[in-house]
């Protein structure tokens, strides 16, 4: 069965501006602007414009951080709020 | 050595970095928050931003008298604006102006539709702009 891909929206569309515990930003695509925490930013870094699948994406993310509560569904949760605001697209 | 299971992370080998704590949180508990497009436009926009009515996906449909979007031909309701408004001219007829080319039921009619925009409308972001108070 086909694995479900994620990219990120191009770098090109986002302004991010870290600030503390959060991060905005704004879509220029949508015009939105969105107060993410973590790990929101991390996914959309970890992603950029591969199209990976959620499985990649986890591994990928434990090799950058210490991930504290690794888990399929936790990333998949985290993965459709992303897909949902237009930060992240499935494919 | 490298301890998996220890908090403190093991001493960097050169051209590596050390690695941050990261959760992905519980699945119920969302990591965004979205604010609406309303905030981040600029009175420019504004000006020249369009409303087409109706939206594009629905193109050649009819508008009610009520605002609602109704099926090309629908008695007693107006045939689609022909260009799209422009920013200032909605932003006048939502002050009681009137849109241009329009009689006034269609004017009516036109600016109900404008005002029950939903997000992910084409226009909407325009229309959300025109709500904003004056800077």
């Amino acid at each position: 069965m086909a694995e479900r891909l994620y990219r990120a929206a191009s770098a090109e569309t986002l302004l991010i501006e870290p600030l503390d515990e959060f991060t905005l930003i704004f879509h220029r695509a949508s015009g939105l602007t969105h107060l993410v925490a973590a790990p929101a930013p991390e996914i959309i870094a970890a992603l950029d414009r591969d199209q990976i699948s959620a499985a990649t994406l986890l591994e990928r993310l434990g090799t950058r951080y210490e991930l504290g509560d690794a888990s399929d569904e936790l990333l998949q949760a985290r993965l459709d709020e992303l897909v949902a605001i237009g930060l992240v697209a499935a494919l | 050595m490298i301890d998996e299971t220890s908090d403190r992370s093991p001493e960097p080998g050169p051209g590596t970095t050390r690695r941050r704590a990261l959760m992905l949180g519980a699945v119920g508990a969302s990591a965004v928050v979205s604010i609406r497009p309303a905030l981040a436009q600029t009175q420019a926009s504004v000006i020249n931003c369009e409303i087409p009515v109706p939206d594009a996906g629905r193109a050649g449909s009819y508008i009610a008298a009520d605002g609602s979007v109704v099926p090309a031909g629908t008695s007693g309701a107006f045939p689609p604006a022909s260009l799209a408004f422009k920013g200032d001219d909605v932003k006048k007829a939502l002050a009681g102006g009137q849109l241009p080319g329009t009689t006034y039921e269609q004017n009516q009619a036109y600016v109900k539709y404008i005002r029950r925009l939903q997000q992910g409308t084409s226009g909407f972001t325009c229309f959300a702009s025109l709500q904003m108070p004056r800077g």
